[in-house]
């Protein structure tokens, strides 16, 4: 048994060198014509039986391309090459026999081998990653022409690795190219890029679309044009990129305008000044600041009239008060203020409830409803109950439907509800005039729903009257002979918005006013 | 001062009683309702003050009252004290603009009132 030859030394780079292989994708990739053509012609120039492009990885020799043997690879301690990537230039053996490195190789005492001629294989970067070299069974010396055709061809080999590594390279452009199109494509926001003179030279889909154009429809088109004149000051040197974006009108190619936001950052695109341009269209966020203002209008409105509200009945009552403390009045006329004193405290109190019933029913929302199975037939009758002390039920005709499906609702606030359109329809009409509340289940938008509805032939409303009908305050006609706060309707509105349903109001001046409430049918009858 | 006119402009009826009292021993008062008949009463009965309410109802105010009031070679010698519910700052500033030559918030002293007035149709 021959004695284990010396494994050959390690490169100094080794480490890199190896990364340097491993980054080229090529071990124990399949053969290739392009390294097998480069083989058979270095066996057929040179008349040896084996050839390889061989490369060395950290323990092994692996062939890329071999003629003359169906080895695929052999342990790098045995290899040849694994020295030649240790010297610059032609390494060659001529008798392995005699070479103390070789002698006991397997490859020289098992397969017979006496001659070798490497030279080494360059990645791009320079780092020696194989060889390419031949193989023969007899002892041969090389000349120096046959030297430089070894070394000819390893140049050849080095090319293809070169030209693989390139299209590799090309491959990976080619992939991030698609990431930034595919980002371009699909980002929400509108991208345009302008040419030194302000002209778009493209756009993405979300900037055609924005502005109503077809496929490539922007191009050629002025920023201006699109931007509007403020916009393009952004092209301006002394203008900086780090700046909030600008607000401004984008028109759009029909000539219609839309809110837009304006962000430019210049840039160099192969030595041309070019700018980015991001456009946002900040339509639904425009819609947002406006209700948020008419919201806070509102409000303001709200507690102006509240105000203006509650500051009336104290009128009355410390102007008549001061009168009864300061002068002498004779007993019926004192009897009449302090009527009147007592009359506008109720009021008082009557305004401050309901103000603070409107505003438990705002915040508390529709966690603060206290949901149950409520019988509509039921519900009807308690209302009437409770407005017994107005004298009035006389005038009330009902008509409700036999076995008419429940409703989701808080019991007591939907009797308060009914309660002030009941009282407003009796306030609202002649002392004879019929009152007819009917209840029925019927089908709206395919939803079954009960439909409770309140008709009296009083005075009516005309359209800008109903308009206002659930303004806080607002009272039909104003009129002196109506008692009320004004709430009442605002506060009818907000109960059954909570509760999912819906008012629909019909009424013309002398006519009358019918109200309905749509609610939502609960799925079990009963 | 028995020989002066004062017509209260106020749709509410318990407060045309306030002012009423408030006002009665500085002369003769004659009253309306609304703005309408406000204006159609300043010229009948040609009265040396008008109080007027700025929210009569309906829409109606009492600014333009006073503005025709005070824009008219007739009447513009009328003193008018706006009554409003109204009491801040800016509204006081709006009633002066329409005119009026005094301004008083809601609720208030049927004495002040009176005070006012005196001084209004003594000056």
């Amino acid at each position: 048994m021959p004695a284990s030859p010396l494994p050959p030394p390690l490169p100094p780079d080794e480490a890199q060198r190896l990364q340097v292989l491993l980054d080229l994708n090529i071990l124990d990739t399949a053969s290739e014509e392009r390294f097998d053509r480069i083989t058979r012609m270095a066996a057929r120039l040179f008349g040896v039986p084996v050839a390889f492009v061989s490369l060395i990885d950290a323990d092994r020799q692996w062939f890329k391309s071999r003629v003359g043997t169906t080895l695929a690879e052999t342990h790098r301690a045995h290899s040849f090459c694994a020295h030649t990537i240790l010297q610059d230039g032609v390494m060659v053996v001529e008798d392995a026999t005699c070479d103390k490195r070789f002698a006991d190789s397997p490859i020289v005492t098992d397969l017979g081998v006496r001659f070798y001629a490497g030279y080494p294989l360059s990645a791009p970067d320079g780092s020696r990653i194989g060889t390419v070299c031949i193989l023969d069974m007899s002892p041969r010396i090389l000349d120096d022409e046959q030297r430089d055709l070894l070394r000819d061809l390893a140049g050849m080999v080095a090319n293809e690795i070169a030209a693989a590594e390139l299209r590799r390279a090309h491959d990976r452009r080619s992939e991030n190219d698609a990431w930034l199109h595919g980002l371009l494509e699909h980002i929400p926001d509108g991208v345009l890029m302008l040419d030194r003179a302000g002209s778009v030279i493209c756009g993405n889909p979300a900037a055609e679309h924005m502005f109503g154009s077809d496929t490539g429809g922007l191009a050629g088109r002025t920023g201006a044009s699109l931007l509007g004149e403020d916009a393009v000051l952004l092209l301006e040197p002394e203008h900086s990129p780090d700046a909030p974006p600008q607000e401004g009108g984008g028109l759009r190619l029909d000539g219609s305008t839309f809110p837009i936001e304006v962000k430019v950052a210049p840039m160099c695109l192969v030595g041309q000044q070019r700018y980015a341009v991001i456009v946002r269209d900040v339509t639904q966020q425009h819609e947002i600041a406006e209700r948020n203002r008419a919201t806070e209008e509102r409000r303001h409105k709200h507690f102006t009239t509240a105000t203006h509200e509650l500051r009336t009945p104290m009128a009355s009552i410390l102007g008549f008060s001061e009168l009864l403390l300061k002068r002498d009045f004779d007993p019926s006329t004192s009897r009449e203020l302090v009527d009147i004193i007592h009359r506008q405290a109720s009021r008082l109190v009557e305004l401050i409830n309901q103000l603070l019933d409107l505003a438990r029913i705002e915040a508390g929302g529709t966690d603060a409803l206290n949901i149950g199975n409520v019988n509509v037939a039921e519900l009807v009758d308690q209302t009437l109950s409770g407005l017994n002390g107005l004298g009035q039920n006389h005038r009330i005709r009902t008509e409700l439907e036999d076995g008419m499906p429940r409703i989701a609702a808080d019991q007591p606030k939907m009797q308060q509800a009914l309660t002030n359109i009941v009282s407003n329809a009796i306030k609202y009409s002649s002392e004879g005039s019929l009152i007819d509340i009917s209840a029925a289940a019927l089908h709206r938008n395919a939803k079954l729903m009960v439909a409770i509805r309140v008709a009296d032939r009083g005075i009516g409303m005309t359209p800008e009257q109903q308009a206002r009908i659930f303004d806080a305050f607002y009272r039909a006609g104003e009129s002196q002979n109506v008692q009320g706060s004004g709430l009442g309707m605002t506060i009818f509105k907000e109960i059954i918005e909570l509760h999912g349903g819906h008012v629909d109001i019909e009424s013309r001046p002398g006519a009358g006013t019918a109200v309905t409430v749509w609610l939502p049918a609960l799925p079990d009858h009963g | 001062m028995d020989n002066k006119t004062i017509l209260i402009v106020e749709d509410q009826d318990d407060l045309r009683l306030l002012i009423r009292l408030s006002l009665k021993s500085l002369g003769r008062i004659v009253l309306a309702s609304s703005a309408a008949q406000g204006l159609e009463m300043v010229r009948a009965e040609k009265p040396d003050l008008v109080t007027l309410d700025v929210w009569l109802g309906k829409g109606d105010s009492g600014l333009d009252v006073c503005r025709a009031i005070k824009s008219d070679p007739e009447t513009r010698h009328v003193k008018v004290v706006l009554l409003s519910a109204c009491g801040q700052q800016s509204d006081v500033e709006a009633g002066m603009a329409a005119g009026a030559d005094h301004y008083i918030v809601k609720p208030f002293s049927p004495q002040s009132l009176g005070e006012a007035a005196a001084t209004l149709l003594g000056a």
